[in-house]
Parts: structure tokens; sequence; C-alpha cells
């Protein structure tokens, strides 16, 4: 009993990490309609940031994580405002081509600035757990747990009630009466963008303290985030919170029951299934 | 002789909004039938619902003693229904003879599985239109009046029963509506039964025989042109709209 | 070009018969991508099908290659169609996803499954001559470049690329879709699934993750892309182009190999997306404007 109860804790604390990397996902899915195939390579990218601002300035990781998400912001401001750009009212094949390409051209730069070597972000406190109810919980993983449900609910907030959350709203559901109400349709999809990579750079910093990181990393966490962002639904941040949970267990139930190989069989099982029966996602808000 | 098209108890429920109510008429052999209505009337989707691009709540439609119930879009096609897109829908990457082709590859009773032949259909089309010199270029370098003369040539290539015009004339100049007009009442003396949804009034006046007045979804007149747009609630609905 | 095994050198060969098989998966690519418009991350399903019938045939069961090859593509034809019917019904993106997806699954799956060799893998008979292999391969590409000429002058083709172009205006002119698309499917996994066929045989060993290579259809699709989707000889010419290409820079330094490749496609994307082919046809007429004109179409 104790040991399905420790599988459940691990099953949520990761589920929390992989809502976060989903969300900037959904988020830029959802108001660009692009399907960012580079995602998990901006994840990586704020690892790998995060990593070096630990390693090389002695800043502890979380608090580290800001000055990553501001440089992932700028990056995916910049890439989107003057490259995305180019090719976003091209048929949506055309935006999946190019986040393709430019996976491609991240993962191999960050080879040969970074080396294929695995790396792992350490702070003293790695190894230290508590105990919840007879389950072991590792610090590092309920802090990233806490942060990434903290930045979660902050993007609901954001969305729902400040200005600038609302006019990104209104331009992902019609451009051109944003337009009319004065919304300038270029600067709120590079901001988007830049808040798309700035959580994927959060998610980035939390990965690279609770697992290992090298270049490759970056393909399958896209894929991951894909069937996180696909189960919850695209609708908000709390469906995509709802789909990485679900996920996290599922995936640590069946690596004990069935098998570790199998985890990935399950999450990706379960995405080709919901895609068959229910495109939307799992929890749909009746229309 | 029965009628061609014969729609019973049409309904369209979306959640929360009735489109369609209760809709009944009968469109006969070689009529030129012409559905109006102010926006929203449910004019577009009730022409959806007989080309099976839309499924039905409730209620029957018979085509030639055919019941379309479950006959999916293409099934319907190829017994010879055949319409236009109010917001057309062209392919764009294909050349403008290439797009007519298509029909005449697929329409009515499966099409033509002849390829030479089908294009050769198609260029008969395209000449009737008044589209032949555009023939060779891309669909989508075609501007707005063009686009409606290539979404009526398609629909011609199948050798359709019956079509259903949606807005054709939207956009055009007087010299160009006539010209459609023309081209309508050849069609329909080519022995084609037409419903043609406009909102220009001239032109529907002058080219039904008969009208057909939807309001909020409902049938609300019904009869000879002259008369429909005599009657009270037709003038009401038009000029005076009761807020929903 | 069929002459080459008896003048080349050895090396050349095996690079030819490796290029011949990734140009026959771009062209059976082309055929569910380029002419029907469905954008399949998933065609390395059928690729590692056809390995692994023809491995399981010839391993498990000692039947020989023909049949092996057979057996695999029945399996990706059945797979095609059964999967098909949901899975064609998705959009865009969503169909995308659900492919690759079913790509990363299949890897799963196969490495549990004791008749496959589970994770270690098959090991077939060895056949020397490599140049009867190219010779395999060589015609493979043939017969797939044949079909989709077949493809483009026919019913079918104006069909399935109507489907590409607006498939609710398809529907009602009177096109089967969903028929239509499951025989592109198809059509797409037969072929790609005799290339694997002839892979196996070829390098006689077969693991689950090389076998279902999700690389393999990144390459497939930037081949078939770049050198012009919806045309008959376009994703040949990307194969052999991209994949020369890249052979030349892996001998120099291997990293630059895939950050070229990475390269191109942004560039392919941007400025002539419609693949070599499109550039083909309208340079005359358009001259260098040409790449202008698709960043202003497209841009915001």
């Amino acid at each position: 009993m104790s040991l399905l109860w420790q599988v459940v804790v691990n099953g949520i604390l990761l589920g929390g990490l992989y809502a976060l990397m989903a969300l900037g996902l959904a988020l830029v899915w959802g108001v660009l309609n692009i399907v960012n195939l580079a995602h998990g390579a901006l994840i990586m990218l704020g690892a790998y940031v995060c990593y070096y601002l630990f390693t090389g300035l002695s800043i502890d990781p979380f608090v580290a994580l800001p000055l990553t998400m501001l440089a992932l912001f700028a990056f995916g401001y910049l890439l989107q405002r003057y490259l995305l750009n180019l090719v976003i009212r091209a048929p949506m094949f055309n935006t999946l081509l190019i986040t393709f390409g430019i996976d491609v051209v991240l993962t191999y730069l960050a080879q040969i600035a970074f080396s294929a070597d695995f790396r792992t972000i350490n702070p003293t406190y790695a190894g230290d757990n508590f105990a919840l109810f007879g389950a072991a919980v590792p610090v590092v993983r309920l802090l990233a747990f806490a942060v990434a449900l903290a930045l979660t609910i902050i993007l609901w907030l954001f969305l729902a009630r400040t200005r600038l959350g609302r006019a990104i709203r209104a331009t992902a559901q019609n451009l051109i009466a944003a337009r009319l109400y004065g919304v300038e349709p270029r600067r709120v999809y590079a901001l988007t963008f830049g808040l798309g990579a700035a959580l994927a750079g959060a998610a980035g910093g939390l990965y690279g303290v609770v697992s290992q990181v090298n270049p490759y990393i970056g393909t399958s966490l896209t894929a991951k985030s894909f069937a996180i962002a696909i189960i919850g639904g695209l609708e908000s941040p709390l469906g995509v919170i709802a789909g990485g949970l679900f996920l996290g267990i599922v995936e640590s139930l069946t690596a004990l029951y069935i098998g570790p190989t199998y985890a990935d069989v399950a999450s990706f099982g379960i995405l080709v299934l919901v895609l068959i029966v229910r495109p939307t996602g799992l929890l749909r808000r009746t229309t | 002789m029965p009628s061609l098209l014969n729609v019973r108890g049409l309904t369209k429920r979306f959640a929360g909004l009735v489109a369609l109510s209760d809709v009944s008429f009968e469109l006969e052999r070689g009529e030129i039938l012409g559905l109006i209505g102010p926006n929203g009337a449910g004019k577009t989707t009730l022409i959806n619902m007989i080309s099976g691009t839309l499924s039905a709540t409730d209620g029957d439609v018979t085509f030639d003693g055919c019941d379309l119930k479950r006959l999916p879009a293409y099934r319907r096609a190829r017994l010879g229904i055949g319409r236009t897109f109010q917001i057309m829908r062209p392919f764009p990457g294909l050349s403008v003879l290439d797009n007519v082709a298509v029909g005449a590859l697929f329409g009515t009773g499966g099409g033509d599985h002849n390829l030479p032949r089908a294009r050769g259909v198609a260029s008969e089309k395209l000449e009737f239109v008044g589209l032949a010199h555009r023939a060779s270029q891309r669909a989508e370098a075609l501007g707005g009046p063009d686009r409606k003369r290539l979404e009526l040539a398609k629909a011609l290539a199948m050798n359709p029963r019956m079509l259903l015009l949606d807005e054709v004339m939207a956009g055009l100049n007087l010299v160009e509506i006539e010209a459609v007009i023309a081209m309508i009442k050849k069609v329909r003396d080519q022995g084609v039964s037409i419903l043609v949804i406009e909102h220009v009034m001239k032109a529907i006046r002058s080219l039904s025989d008969r009208l057909l007045v939807l309001h909020h979804g409902e049938k609300i007149a019904e009869g000879a042109p002259e008369q429909v747009l005599r009657d009270p609630q037709v003038v009401e609905a038009y000029l005076g709209r009761r807020r929903a | 070009m069929a002459a080459a095994p008896w003048i080349a050198s050895p090396s050349l060969i095996q690079f030819g018969i490796s290029t011949l098989l990734l140009a026959t998966l771009a062209q059976s690519w082309n055929i569910i991508g380029g002419y029907a418009g469905y954008a399949s991350f998933g065609n390395s399903v059928f690729y590692g099908l056809g390995s692994y019938g023809t491995a399981i045939a010839m391993v498990q069961w000692h039947l020989p290659f023909g049949v092996g090859l057979a057996l695999g593509a029945v399996l990706a034809v059945a797979f095609a169609v059964v999967l098909g019917l949901p899975v064609l019904r998705l959009r865009g993106h969503y169909f995308a996803i659900c492919t690759l997806a079913l790509a990363e699954v299949m890897i799963a799956i196969v490495s549990n499954v004791d008749i496959a060799g589970r994770n270690t893998g098959l090991v077939l008979p060895l056949l020397r001559g490599d140049a009867l292999f190219y010779e395999m391969a060589f015609g493979l590409l043939v017969l797939t470049t044949l079909a989709v000429l077949w493809i483009a002058r026919s019913r079918f083709g104006y069909g399935l690329m109507s489907i590409r172009e607006n498939e609710e205006a398809a529907a009602v002119l009177g096109v089967d879709t969903t028929l239509y698309k499951v025989l592109a499917f198809a059509l797409s996994g037969f072929f790609a699934a005799l290339a694997g066929g002839i892979h196996a045989y070829w390098i006689t060993f077969l693991d689950p993750v090389s076998a279902f290579d999700i690389g393999l259809n990144v390459k497939m699709i930037i081949m078939a892309v770049f050198g012009g989707p919806g045309s008959i000889l376009g994703p040949v010419v990307g194969a052999f182009l991209l994949s020369g290409i890249s052979e030349v820079l892996s001998t120099e330094i291997s990293n630059l190999a895939g950050l070229f490749f990475g390269v191109v496609i942004v560039i392919a994307v941007v400025f002539m997306p419609r693949g070599l082919a499109d550039l083909g046809r309208r340079f005359k007429q358009f001259g260098w404007h040409y790449f202008a004109e698709n960043v202003r179409v497209h841009r915001l």
C-alpha cells in the first residue's frame, strides 16, 4: 500500500513539472496556432542557462529561474518577431516544418557549445528528502512542483485579469476584431511566443534540477508536451495542469505495474486514443 | 409529376440555439425557387442540410424519391445535387480548368472516369460562365467576381439535376448581375431545378418562379414573388427587426 | 543510373542504396502528404512493419525473401486501413501529432513482442552482393515514381488533390473523401514497407529503434517538401540533393551535416515553401522576385 502511495506521490510531483512543460506549448498553440516542434529545445536551453548560472555564478537554481525565464523570453520574442512571423500566414504545415528546422539547429548548436555530456544542477539540498505520510519526497521535486503550480496559476490570472492578457486572448479568438480594438498583432504574437518560451525555460531549469540534461532531450520532451497539452485540452492553463497530473500518475503507475519500458507506450497510447475519440481533450467545456 | 425536392419539418438545433425550425416546402422540376430572408434567417443552414454539409436534428429531405437522411455529402452530390458556397471554396493550388474538372470527374452518377473527356467538359463550362481565358491560371489568383464564376462552373460540371446557389451575386455590379441572371436561366432551360439564395432583390425577383421567405429559422411566406414581397410579415422582417 | 553498381566504388554503391531507399520513402510520403495533403509524421511505422514482416518471415518461418517482402507489405497495408479510418478523420496538426505518437508507440510495442526478437532484435540471413540490393532499390524507386506518375494523371489523383486543397468542397462535388484518404495512406504504406523490407535484408540486422527510426520521418518529409510535394520528381531530386550534400558535409564535421539540414529547412520554408519543383517552374516567370513574393504573401 505504501508503495502505491509512493508511486502516486511521484506521479503527482512529476505531473506538476509535466504541466509546466506543456503550458508554453499550449499557449502558443492556442493563440498563434503554431505547433512549436522546437518547444523541447527551448526547455533544453532553459536548463542549460540555469545550469551555467548555477555553476558559473553560484546562483541557486530556484533563484536563477526568473533570470532564465527572462533570457528565454527575449529569445522567443525575437524568434517570433523576426523569423516565425514570416511564415505565419502560410499553411500550418509550413510552421510545423520551420519549427522543426529550428529544433534541429538549436540541438546541434547546443551540442557544439555544451558538448553531449549529461549535466545536472546539484544544489546542496539536492539529496534531502522529507516524509509525507510514509512516502519519501525529495525536497527539490516538491519545490519544482510548487513552482510549476505557481507559474501556471500566475499565467491563468494573467490571461484572465490583465489588459495584456485579455488582448492576447482576444487575438487568439479573432484577429480582425482584435485589430479593430487597437491590438497590434505582431507585438502580441511576439509577446505570447516569448511568454511560451519563458515558461519552457522555467520548466527546463526545474528539469535540470530533478533530472539530467543533454542537448538531445528536446525531442521527447516536445512529444510529451504534446500529449499533455492535447489530453488536457488547449482551452485553459488549468486543463493543462490536469493533463500533466493525469499523465504523471499514469506513467508512474504503468512503470510500477506493467514495466518501466511501457511508461511511454501508456502516454502515447492514451494520446492516440484521445485524438481519435475526442480531439479537444479530456476536459471539455460544454460549448 | 411529383416534386424533385421535398423538405418536411426540417429542424436544426445547435446547443442552445435553434437555427432552423420546422421548415417544409417543395421544389418542382424545372423551377427556380428563390430563398430570401434577413441575415441570420437560416438560409445557408438550410442549404447545408440539403447538401449534406450539416446534419439535420429533425425532419426529412427527399430528393427524387430518395430519402437523404443518412447519406453523406458525396453521395448526395452523386445523386445530382450541386451547390455553391457563399464563402467561396476554390481549390487554390489547382488551375481553374482543373478546379472545374474535379466537378466533371466526380459529379452526378459518379462522374466521368475519363480524364481528358472531363477536362473537355470543364472547358465547356468555363466558356459558359465566361472564364475560358483564365483556364490555366491558378485558382488562388482569381479576384472576387471571377471566383463566383468558378464556383458556378464547378457545380455545373457535375451535371447536376438540382443546383443550390448561395449568394452568387454578392459584390457584383449591375452588368455582371445581368450576366449571371441570364446564365442561371439558361441552366434552368437545360433542365436543372434551382434553389437560389440571394439578397439582391431586383435579381431574385426577375429570376424566381416562386419565393420562399425565412425569418429566425422559420418559414414566414411562400408563393409568387409579387405577392410574397407585399406580404406585411415579410416587409416587417426586413424593415423592422425584432430583437431576439 | 541503373548501371552504376558495375562502375562505382563499394562505398558509393552503399550510399546509392541508402539514398535510393530514402528517395522511395520520400516518394511514398508524397502520396499521402504531397497529393492528399495529410502530413503524416508516422510513415516510419510502415517502413518498420515492412522490415519486421520480412525479417520474421525469413528468420522465424524460414520463408524466402519475396514472400517476406509480401508479408511486410500486407502488414503495412492492413495497418494503414485499420488505423487510417479513425486517424484520417483528424485534420492538420492533430493528424500530424497522432501519427507521430503512433510511431513512438510502435517502437515500444515491438520492443516487447517475442516473435520480433524483443529489444535484441533479429538477424537475417546474409546475402552477399550489394549490386543486387542496389538494383532492387533502384527498381523500387522506379516503381514508386511510376505509381506517383499515374496518380498525378488520374481521376484518383484529382480526387486526392481536391481533398488537399479543400476537403469540404471536394465532398460536395462527389469525392468519397474517406475512401480516397485511406487508399492514399495504404498506397503510401505499401511502398514504404517494401523499402523497409529491402533495407532489412541488406543490413541483415534489425532492432526496434532503428527499424522504426523516427528520424526517418523527418528525413523523408524534408526531402519531399524541399523537392516539391505534389510533384512527380520533386521528392526524388530532393532526396538525392540533400543526401549528397549531407554526405559531403558528414565527411568534414558530422555535427555540421545536421546543422546544415536544419538551416536548409528554415530557409526553404521561408523562401521556397513549395519546393524545388515549383521554383523550377516559376523562376522563369518571376526571377528572383519568386523568393520575395513567397515572404510577402505569408508574413504577418
